[in-house]
């Protein structure tokens, strides 16, 4: 910094103009002062690391059955979830009486949800159902949505290892889910458990 | 000592490193960042959206709609509200449903009834039926506003949706 100001001095000091000598002179000295261009670099590096967020938003996707249709189900190739009103999650198995879930252990959805789909009679087969209650937290919703999601990446992974014998190639995995409202006889069935 | 004097006389340090450094950086925050939308600064609420474990999935650019349900942060009621992000479809949809004050016809987004709401879906999806849907609700609400939510985009035809969430641990 000190080499630019000097040469600088000395430049407008002199009288003599448009001598090879002095211009080479400057040449060979040549400093830029870089402090404000750094400062300024600095302060907007700065703005924009602190403003910037690197969290976009995530989506999951639904998909909801269209409103007419109504399907008739074989109840043991049904997988039920209930969430009560007050949070509690429940699951049963065809037509087994429900249990109930470890609210710590939300991570059982997910073992339940791949043990029961990966059972050869049901593979493709299984009908995973989530009934809600209106009174549930949302969030919590999304939780046993998204533990559903893992398992079923899981059972895709699993699907992809396993070849069918007929046509050499692993199946495809057809995923069945649905989710709706409570219904009142289901409140009834986890009522008291 | 004398030499000692002289060594920090001359002192210089090269900045060009520095300089190149800062400005590689400078410019790739410069160009990562991503302003709040004009309606996201325009609302009177944040949604705390509910945590999902991370994956690649992001929200949809162009020709969305979102039913968004949220606590306004003032007076701590619920509230439907509707976001359109293409202009053109925007100002055809919103042209459609009428009692609008010429301020809400401006807005980016509608604070609406559940009747509206139904009105403003069927409405986008005449003027355009790819409009991809989502719905961005707070994870405190009770299930209810979004399986209403959902019972109308369904009433609507639209039964392909996505929920909006957030990458755990951020």
């Amino acid at each position: 910094m000190a080499g630019g100001g000097e040469s600088l001095g000395s430049g407008g000091g002199k009288t003599k103009r448009g001598s090879s000598k002095r211009k080479a002179k400057k040449r060979i000295g040549f400093r830029i002062d870089m402090t404000p261009l750094v400062d300024i670099t600095f302060l907007l590096l700065t703005f924009f690391m602190l403003t910037t967020t690197m969290a976009a938003p995530q989506v999951m996707e639904m998909s909801v059955p269209p409103e007419q249709e109504e399907v008739e189900v074989a109840q043991s190739q049904l997988l039920q979830f209930f969430v009560r009103d007050d949070g509690a999650i429940f699951f049963s198995i065809g037509a087994d009486t429900p249990e109930k879930i470890d609210p710590k252990n939300l991570k059982q959805i997910r073992e339940i949800s791949v043990r029961e789909n990966m059972k050869p009679e049901n593979i493709n087969k299984l009908i995973v159902a989530l009934y809600t209650s209106g009174e549930a937290p949302y969030g919590l919703v999304v939780t046993i949505l998204d533990e559903l999601n893992r398992a079923e990446a899981m059972i895709v992974d699993q699907m992809k290892k396993e070849i069918d014998p007929e046509t050499g190639k692993p199946k495809e995995r057809q995923r069945r889910f649905t989710i709706a409202p409570i219904l009142p006889d289901q409140v009834e069935l986890i009522k008291g458990l | 000592m004398a030499k000692v004097k002289k060594k920090r006389v001359g002192f210089v340090i090269d900045m060009t490193p520095l300089v190149d450094i800062t400005f590689l950086l400078l410019t790739f925050f410069m160009f990562t960042a991503k302003f709040k939308s004009e309606a996201e600064s325009q609302q009177k609420f944040t949604i705390q959206r509910p945590k999902v474990t991370p994956d690649t999935t992001t929200i949809p650019q162009n020709d969305l709609a979102v039913v968004k349900v949220a606590i306004d942060s003032v007076t701590g009621d619920t509230n439907f509200y509707y976001e359109l992000t293409n202009e053109s479809d925007r100002a055809k949809v919103w042209g459609s449903v009428g009692e609008l004050t010429p301020e809400q016809r401006q807005s980016l987004q509608l604070k609406v009834t559940k009747e509206v709401l139904s009105e403003l879906v069927r409405n986008t999806r005449i003027v355009r039926p790819n409009t991809k849907f989502a719905i961005d609700a707070d994870r405190r609400l009770r299930f209810q506003w979004i399986q209403d939510a959902m019972d109308i985009l369904r009433r609507q035809q639209a039964t392909k949706f996505t929920f909006v969430t957030e990458k755990t641990g951020m």
